[in-house]
């Protein structure tokens, strides 16, 4: 739906080669990315194990595609089944919060000393902006917002993400009502040359990412309907939930609809160590209900072919019960649910065995999910590679590819 | 009566007496002729053992259940008991037979969590509730659906008053209502708002217990003061109530602010509350306070991880439910098995 990508925003060619450049140039295709930070329990969401050990007090229950169920904690997803592709034999390395976000984020490339991007800024580069002109990676979270640098890795600076705390617009963006326009343009120019002067012989990733984070606020300020939560109809407020995610989640559908080509969503306190299953009804709810609403908007907007979503934690929960009622980290045996670009539709991919406790066929880790999902964005990781001062790079793991039961 | 003189009467301590379980529990009741022990458990069972001679002997269990037996409650002047899961099941049992079947049961009595039965003074009637909003009475002889009207919230806790004359509910919000069962209105609402806590955005507490002293002048409830997300951390907490008045008479807060739950509450004849928590493992309180001092007589944590208390009918025994399952984060084999929880039963005694 939206226009060629313009490739020379971020200088994209410096780093591709030249006919991948092009072709990436054409690239219309999304993400968005749904973190529940600190791990959804896998068994009372994509993969229950009723009446089993470890299988919970709820309910499985079907779902718009015959033969696949759910947790009942899921009710309005259930619904969007058709649209979703779940992988259930997910199998990560990293039990703990430190390590665990940061792998999953990153795609846990092959170490070679370098901090690679999380997907958010990986994705940044690869795909720059798209024709919209609009910030490339917005994130969507609780709390403070700004320009988050540390997102980027080696990448550099300017492909970190743009947060919106709260998802209220950075601090100082919009325009003083006692400045006009054309005052406005004098001090950016203004500022320019002195960027310009000061960037001369110092020319670094902090300064190129000083001046492009002005000229991302820039073409923010022009879209301040952005930020207008009086816009939405009581409706949208109605299906999405007036929650912190519920409200998330539908400025992240306004988000795409501006062009912003990665947008990511974090919603926090999700460490159910103790009483678990009440914390999954109070929790899964807030997710379900405008998750199931955003599928449902990106499918009746047309979107859904070209905005590929991701819903992922650091891990998943034990399937073991602790004296607390509650789940602790379990990496070995959980589910990443995706759904829209490149993935097929109304699909269970991977098994886990009849206790959940383990995968029971192929286990998939994040490396394969990054792989299916640069193919899904179009992006062909066997022909390109980042080139880092010279260091080439791979854009996800080596040993890894892509897992063609999710792919169209 | 004053801690040192209760204590010398009522020191509950732990006998040789230990009945284990391979699977997690929620509660463990005497059943009222003192014979029976049952507990219902995680696994859709109800499990039975005839504690009547000097060493448990385990019983066929109840079988039908589909999910989680939360909940379980005896029928006053038969040998039944009611029951219930968290798909929505009811069920009523002979516990004496040899092998128990239900008397009848009810697969749609609720949509999803039973979380609390009771049964009227007289036998009569059941009252039941769960997730999905709506209070529920049954004719406890076949089943039939007596009455039925919606609850403003979650219902986590159930109890009659003596008198038969009340039903009380206790929320998820921490709001103690007061029926009448007649008109199927709330009659008054006391304050337990100290067990729940939006904790950033997550819904935290609840009423997890009710219980009445045998005069119907007292009610405790137990829960979690300012409940945490997460790992769910918070003070053990058992809130006495003045039936008459509605005045809180003691808030009975124990041990530290990751000291888990307080589960279970229930009187002693002698009017003080015993009490237990549980927490992660090696957490948890059993405590004996009265609610006319302000300190507890007893509190021990030897035995931690405290799911529900129950006194037999001799009023010398109490049968202490604690879970026994580790935390901890990854894969944890034992010879190449992943291991789950189980539970056991302290019999303890004065």
């Amino acid at each position: 739906m939206l226009g060629a990508a313009a490739a020379g925003g971020l200088g994209l060619g410096t780093f591709l080669q030249p006919c991948v450049a092009d072709e990436l140039a054409k690239n219309d295709k999304q993400v968005l990315l749904i973190w529940l930070d600190g791990g959804m329990s896998q068994l009372e969401s994509w993969d229950p194990k009723p009446n089993t050990e470890f299988g919970g007090p709820f309910r499985a229950i079907p779902t718009s595609v015959p033969g696949i169920h759910v947790c009942e904690l899921l009710k309005h997803t259930a619904k969007q089944m058709h649209h979703l592709a779940v992988l259930r034999s997910v199998c990560t390395q990293d039990n703990s919060h430190s390590a665990g976000v940061a792998r999953m984020n990153r795609g846990d490339p092959k170490n070679r000393g370098v901090e690679y991007p999380y997907l958010g800024s990986a994705v940044a580069k690869l795909l720059g902006p798209t024709s919209s002109g609009m910030p490339p990676y917005i994130w969507i979270k609780p709390n403070s917002g700004g320009f988050k640098a540390s997102d980027a890795g080696f990448l550099g600076a300017k492909y970190g993400a743009l947060a919106l705390g709260d998802g209220k617009p950075p601090d100082n963006l919009l325009l003083n009502k006692s400045i006009s326009p054309e005052e406005d343009e004098l001090r950016n120019e203004l500022r320019r040359k002195f960027n310009d002067r000061y960037a001369v012989g110092r020319r670094t990733q902090w300064t190129d990412a000083n001046s492009y984070v002005y000229e991302l606020a820039q073409k923010l300020m022009k879209r301040d309907d952005l930020f207008d939560e009086s816009s939405f109809t009581d409706k949208d407020r109605q299906r999405y939930g007036t929650h912190e995610l519920g409200r998330h989640l539908l400025l992240a559908r306004r988000t795409l609809e501006t062009g912003v080509r990665f947008v990511k969503v974090n919603s926090y306190h999700w460490d159910s160590h103790g009483d678990n299953f009440n914390a999954s009804e109070s929790l899964i709810s807030q997710f379900d209900q405008p998750f199931a609403a955003l599928i449902e908007d990106l499918h009746q907007r047309t979107m859904l072919d070209n905005v590929l979503v991701i819903v992922m934690s650091e891990f998943g929960r034990t399937p073991k019960i602790n004296s607390h009622v509650g789940r602790d980290h379990w990496p070995e045996a959980w589910s990443i649910a995706m759904a829209g670009a490149g993935i097929r539709k109304g699909v269970v991919v991977g098994k886990t065995n009849d206790q959940g406790t383990f995968v029971e066929d192929k286990p998939y880790d994040i490396g394969h999910l990054f792989h299916t999902w640069f193919k899904a964005m179009g992006v062909p990781p066997d022909k390109m590679e980042y080139d880092n001062q010279g260091q080439p790079l791979p854009v996800a793991h080596d040993d890894c590819g892509p897992i063609d039961e999710l792919l169209v | 009566m004053d801690n040192t003189t209760l204590l010398s009467e009522f020191q509950p301590k732990p006998t040789k007496q230990v009945i284990e379980y391979e699977r997690q529990l929620f509660q463990a009741r005497f059943s009222p002729c003192g014979k029976f022990l049952l507990a219902s458990g995680y696994d859709a069972t109800i499990q039975r053992w005839d504690v009547s001679g000097s060493e448990s002997k385990r019983l066929n269990p109840c079988l039908g259940h589909h999910a989680w037996v939360p909940c379980l409650a005896f029928i006053p002047t038969t040998e039944r008991i009611v029951s219930a899961d968290s798909w929505g099941q009811i069920a009523v049992w002979r516990y004496a037979d040899e092998t128990p079947s239900p008397v009848w049961k009810n697969d749609t009595a609720h949509d999803g969590w039973v979380r609390a039965v009771a049964v009227s003074p007289d036998g009569q009637r059941i009252a039941s509730g769960g997730n999905d909003r709506m209070l529920r009475m049954w004719s406890a002889a076949d089943g039939k659906l007596l009455k039925e009207w919606p609850h403003p919230e979650k219902i986590f806790s159930l109890c009659f008053h003596p008198s038969g004359s009340s039903l009380v509910s206790g929320d998820l919000k921490g709001v103690i209502r007061d029926w009448d069962i007649d008109t199927a209105t709330v009659r008054r609402e006391l304050d337990a708002r100290v067990l729940y806590q939006l904790d950033k955005i997550q819904e935290c507490g609840g009423v997890r217990h009710l219980s009445f002293n045998h005069d119907g002048k007292r009610l405790a409830c137990a829960g979690q003061k300012t409940p945490g997300g997460g790992f769910s951390t918070g003070f053990p907490c058992v809130l006495v109530f003045d039936w008459d008045d509605g005045q809180l008479l003691r808030e009975m807060q124990m041990g530290k602010n990751d000291d888990g739950f307080a589960y279970d509450a229930i009187f002693h004849p002698a009017g003080f509350v015993m009490a237990t928590s549980c927490a992660f493992p090696g957490k948890g309180f059993v405590w004996c306070w009265t609610p006319q001092n302000e300190k507890p007589f007893f509190e021990s944590t030897s035995i931690p991880n405290g799911r529900s208390l129950s006194l037999h009918p001799d009023g010398r025994r109490i049968a202490l439910l604690v879970s026994k399952s580790a935390n901890g984060n990854g894969r944890v084999l034992v010879q190449g098995v992943y291991q789950g929880g189980s539970a056991q039963i302290h019999i303890l005694e004065f």
